[in-house]
């Protein structure tokens, strides 16, 4: 149960720059994730709240404290390793029970038993206690891993991709009892992972991190309706969202976009056309979700964009369809059972709604439909 | 462009290679027979030893066959020398040629067969656009990314014009978004050479998306062969409905009632019940256990359905999805609708009547009305 | 079923060449434990069939300080791969696990102290030894022996170290354990395979030591390669007592080597991590 807070952390391997002047802070109970690709520096942020790796400028405050001199041990707070760094000489129970058994945190063994079977039961690991971690299955050696971090009380849990070598089945059935876990916790937890389904479903704070940097920090639905930039709006979502060059046309009383040059121009609301008017500039890029595309095989109206079929991939309750239009590929989704040929004609319309607008030159966020209603949200 | 055709395939390998704890007499590949037609994309699928590597290094040649009958155009090909067979064949492991540059590593067959420079130039010039890699010509294998090494691995199989072109879990290596790119691709390329292609994976969404049909295999057994649309919507058996779906399909133990001369599926330790569609009435009797298959997306949040409990809530944008206990069973439910729910709301949930699936608790088999 | 007779024949022939090598590897201690038994006289006019006698182990047991010289060895080797043990595993773990300037080439130099012949060494060893009063002690040969057991031991050891995850060690760190409990409680066991087996190579390599022994001591210490050379007279050459000392010298190293067999199997490590 703890604030925890990186002030102006700055950390290098080499040459390399791991984390770059990173600031946030954690609220108590919360549960904070940390987002984004591999190599972006989300580890080397859990460490160092660990205390395992130093940061070289910057401030570790746990409770307004200053943690930057204490050591791993003392600082209370309980880890899962991406790779599970479970003991493999020890059983299951033994290396569930390690941390109440340090000098640090020691307690009776009638008392850790009853912990460590209780972790061990809502883990549902209850069976594997006389185990040895090489006799476990992936899975196994995770939910390990996870009771050794539950079983103790600490100030925070740090968790590393606990979920991210089991496949993708597990991995459902696994977040949602995570989720369902969270409910429970009380304690502070910071989250990472590489899968924004995770970072979405269990965070209630996200911070997106990339390349040592926090590109936005705030609640999932602030990630997936207003990202800050093309970056962040990547990440989330499946099929990737579309990004494609968007004309700000101003002729007239046609107030709209043109996209892929196409003779009619697209209306926008007032509130995009306000703010598009605003920054004087006329090019833009626009970002479209795939469930934003609707598509037709026969002319629906005057705006619908003529493409060809590039594509369809079923992956069960869907499918993605791919639509050519002038060598720009255009990701949509359909349902599982369509039958179109390769290279057909289809017709995609646009929810212009859901549009979200970027700079063309720094690829930031400008606008998008009734933006305050995603943002006010904000803590 | 072939066609390929296998008859009774069996495979056993010698005692030692065996699994410690296997039984005697377990076949790798037992009793598989396919028909693949000319130009079609299809996928072998299945978990890890289930036999689908080997059944692609028979078909290659790489490994012998115990019986059975391999064609391909007719033609049988069991004892026919790998490189007489006319297949293309591209591994899950670049197996690149390090000192080469990609074009040498894309010629290297064409030169083993003597063929002139010139025509192994414009052989290669003619594959090469489509798996776009010729800006990678001069390159070495060293200084190429993992999804460029696999596309040249491809070009390379493709470059000898193969009859049948083999791909052993292709994009296993890559990360994320570069296998979705390359599917999209391979999918395209396909379309665009014709080249009878089967592909080996693990993952059932690779599979899917790829095949115009799916063989799913399970401990040497073809469980199932159809088009990705048949084998999700009509599954044969638990396996299947289990191993095709993201998420899964909900597959749970029920028990059938009867209340008011209608049948219910009855959860065990709970009052929740869900009514059987009316077409299962004649099949299904009071008291029989079965497994019921239900997608999350065909469970239906609707107001005349049976109260549950909400267990988990989750937003995850495009869609949001809703887990379910009920005693010991766990149900998930896809919606798109905006409802933001919380944990330990009370939901009505039916079921999708045309989309439900009943397994035999025994034998795992489908339930058909 | 063709071919489960072809793997029968394969597996049988494969035995048989397994038993001939052993017969070829074993067949000269199995002479030297029977020259043993045999008197001076009969050593080279009988093969196996002779009158047995026991002379010998008296002459060596009784006759000489035999039982003192094999003592001096049994403290000398044993004392060498102890200081290796304490200092060496420290080194592997320290170059297993840190990064730091010219890491690889101290690792390589002290792998090289077994590439140089001992007796390129020995002159110079010879007149340090006398100059520091090192010579002829159980402290100087104890430390001279660590050319040959410490790179032995830092290389197995590390390799040890490096297999197992740094992750490990910071998880038992912020289980609570002070660096010394994760010492012994994690780490030791985990290496305890390879520090089995390198300590008692180690302790046989330098049990066998000939040159260093020879050249570094010689009148209160004397080891029992050394004391080997003893048997043979100006005149005459003692077979059967020679084969006496060492039958009883091989003895300590065929019994450890039987024991390292067990040590040797790795793994224990495995799946600690993801497998």
């Amino acid at each position: 149960m703890a604030n925890i807070e990186l002030k102006n952390v700055t950390k290098s391997f080499g040459k390399k720059k791991a984390l770059n002047d990173i600031s946030l802070q954690v609220h108590d109970k919360e549960f904070f994730v940390l987002f984004g690709p591999a190599g972006a520096g989300k580890t080397t942020i859990l460490k160092t709240i660990a205390g395992i790796e130093l940061p070289e400028k910057g401030l570790v405050k746990f409770d307004g404290e200053i943690v930057n001199l204490v050591e791993p041990a003392q600082r209370n707070v309980s880890m899962v390793f991406e790779n599970y760094a479970l003991y493999p000489h020890i059983s299951a129970y033994d290396n569930i029970a390690s941390p109440m058994r340090s000098p640090l945190y020691k307690k009776d063994e009638d008392y850790i038993k009853e912990r460590v079977m209780k972790v061990a039961a809502l883990m549902k690991i209850d069976h594997l206690m006389d185990r040895l971690p090489a006799r476990m299955s992936n899975g196994q050696r995770q939910r390990v891993a996870l009771g050794r971090c539950l079983v103790r009380e600490p100030k925070v849990f740090l968790m590393d991709e606990p979920l991210a070598h089991l496949d993708a089945k597990l991995r459902h059935f696994m977040r949602a009892e995570l989720k369902e876990m969270q409910a429970n916790f009380n304690t502070t937890t910071i989250y990472v992972t590489h899968d924004y389904m995770e970072a979405l479903s269990l965070g209630d704070r996200i911070a997106v991190i990339n390349n040592g940097q926090i590109e936005q920090l705030g609640t999932g639905d602030e990630m997936y309706y207003t990202p800050v930039n093309e970056f962040v709006a990547r990440l989330f979502g499946e099929p990737e969202i579309n990004i494609i060059d968007a004309e700000f046309v101003l002729d007239g009383g046609n107030k709209g976009v043109r996209l892929l040059n196409q003779i009619k121009s697209f209306d926008i609301p007032e509130d995009v056309y306000d703010a598009l008017a605003a920054t004087g500039k006329t090019q833009f890029h626009i970002g479209l979700r795939a469930i934003d595309l609707n598509f037709s095989f026969e002319r629906q109206s005057e705006h619908d964009i003529h493409g060809q079929v590039y594509s369809i991939e079923p992956i069960g309750n869907k499918a993605v369809l791919n639509v050519d239009v002038n060598d720009t590929i255009l990701r949509t989704v359909s349902p599982p059972d369509l039958n179109a040929e390769m290279d057909s004609d289809i017709f995609v319309s646009v929810n212009m709604k859901n549009a979200m607008f970027f700079d063309a030159e720094n690829h930031e966020l400008v606008v998008r439909h009734n933006q305050s209603q995603y943002t006010k949200a904000v803590k | 462009m072939a066609k390929l055709i296998l008859k009774n395939v069996f495979k056993r390998y010698d005692d030692r290679k065996k699994k410690k704890g296997g039984k005697l007499a377990d076949f790798a590949v037992n009793d598989l027979t396919i028909t693949c037609s000319d130009g079609e994309f299809v996928g072998i699928l299945g978990p890890s030893g289930c036999g689908k590597t080997t059944t692609l290094r028979m078909v290659a040649g790489l490994e012998e066959i115990t019986a059975g009958e391999i064609y391909i155009d007719d033609t049988l090909i069991n004892h026919l020398h790998p490189k007489d067979r006319g297949i293309g064949l591209a591994f899950e492991d670049y197996a690149l040629y390090p000192p080469l540059t990609v074009y040498d590593n894309i010629a290297f067959n064409l030169r083993a067969k003597k063929m002139s420079e010139a025509d192994i130039k414009k052989e290669v010039m003619r594959i090469a656009p489509l798996m776009k890699v010729e800006e990678l010509l001069d390159m070495k294998p060293a200084a190429l990314s993992g999804g460029q090494k696999q596309r040249v691995n491809i070009t390379r199989a493709l470059v000898r014009r193969p009859k049948l072109l083999l791909l052993d879990e292709p994009l296993s290596h890559l990360d994320g978004k570069m296998r979705q790119i390359l599917r999209t691709e391979l999918k395209r390329l396909h379309k665009e050479v014709g080249c009878t292609t089967i592909i080996v994976t693990h993952d059932q969404l690779e599979a899917m998306s790829l095949s115009d049909k799916i063989c799913i295999m399970k401990d040497g057994l073809l469980q199932q062969f159809g088009t990705p649309y048949e084998v999700y919507d009509d599954p044969v058996n638990v396996f299947v409905a289990g191993f095709i779906g993201e998420p899964p399909m909900n597959l749970n133990k029920v028990t059938i009632t009867e209340e008011d001369n209608i049948l219910y599926f009855s959860f065990p330790e709970s009052s929740v019940k869900i009514a059987v569609p009316s077409k299962y009435t004649k099949v299904l009797k009071t008291g029989r256990h079965v497994t019921l298959g239900i997608r999350p997306n065909d469970l239906l949040i609707a107001e005349d359905g049976s109260p549950v409990k909400i267990a988990v809530f989750e937003n995850l944008g495009d869609e949001k999805r809703i887990g379910i206990r009920i005693g010991d069973e766990y149900l998930t439910l896809i919606t798109s609708d905006e409802t933001l729910y919380k944990q330990g709301d009370i939901i009505r949930i039916k079921v999708h009547e045309e989309k439900t699936h009943i397994f035999d608790i025994e034998t795992g088999d489908k339930i058909r009305a | 079923m063709f071919s489960e007779n072809q793997s029968l024949l394969s597996r049988l022939i494969q035995n048989l060449l397994l038993i001939i090598y052993s017969i070829f590897a074993l067949f000269p201690l199995f002479w030297m434990a029977l020259i043993t038994f045999k008197s001076d006289l009969q050593m080279f006019n009988t093969t196996f069939f002779f009158t047995p006698t026991l002379d010998n182990y008296k002459a060596v047991l009784i006759g000489t300080d035999y039982i003192k010289t094999f003592i001096d060895n049994v403290i000398v080797s044993g004392g060498a791969v102890l200081v290796s043990v304490i200092a060496g595993v420290p080194a592997a773990y320290a170059l297993a696990r840190f990064n730091f300037k010219y890491k690889e080439d101290l690792a390589f130099t002290i792998l090289s102290f077994k590439f140089a012949p001992e007796i390129l060494v020995i002159l110079p060893l010879f007149m340090i030894y006398q100059k520091l009063h090192l010579y002829d002690t159980y402290l100087g040969l104890i430390w001279v022996y660590q050319l040959i057991t410490m790179p032995l031991l830092i290389w197995v050891v590390r390799g040890y170290f490096e297999d197992i995850s740094v992750e490990v060690e910071q998880a038992a760190e912020l289980d609570g354990y002070p660096w010394y409990s994760v010492f012994w409680k994690i780490l030791l066991p985990l290496i305890k395979p390879g520090l089995v087996a390198s300590a008692l190579l180690a302790f046989i390599f330098a049990w066998n030591s000939f040159t260093f022994s020879l050249q570094l001591s010689g009148f209160n210490i004397q080891t029992v390669t050394v004391a080997s050379l003893r048997y043979i007279a100006s005149d005459t050459v003692h077979y059967g007592q020679m084969a006496v000392a060492a039958t009883i010298a091989a003895l300590p190293e065929v019994i450890l080597a039987l024991l390292i067999q067990k040590h040797l199997v790795r793994g224990l490590s495995f799946g600690a991590v993801k497998g």
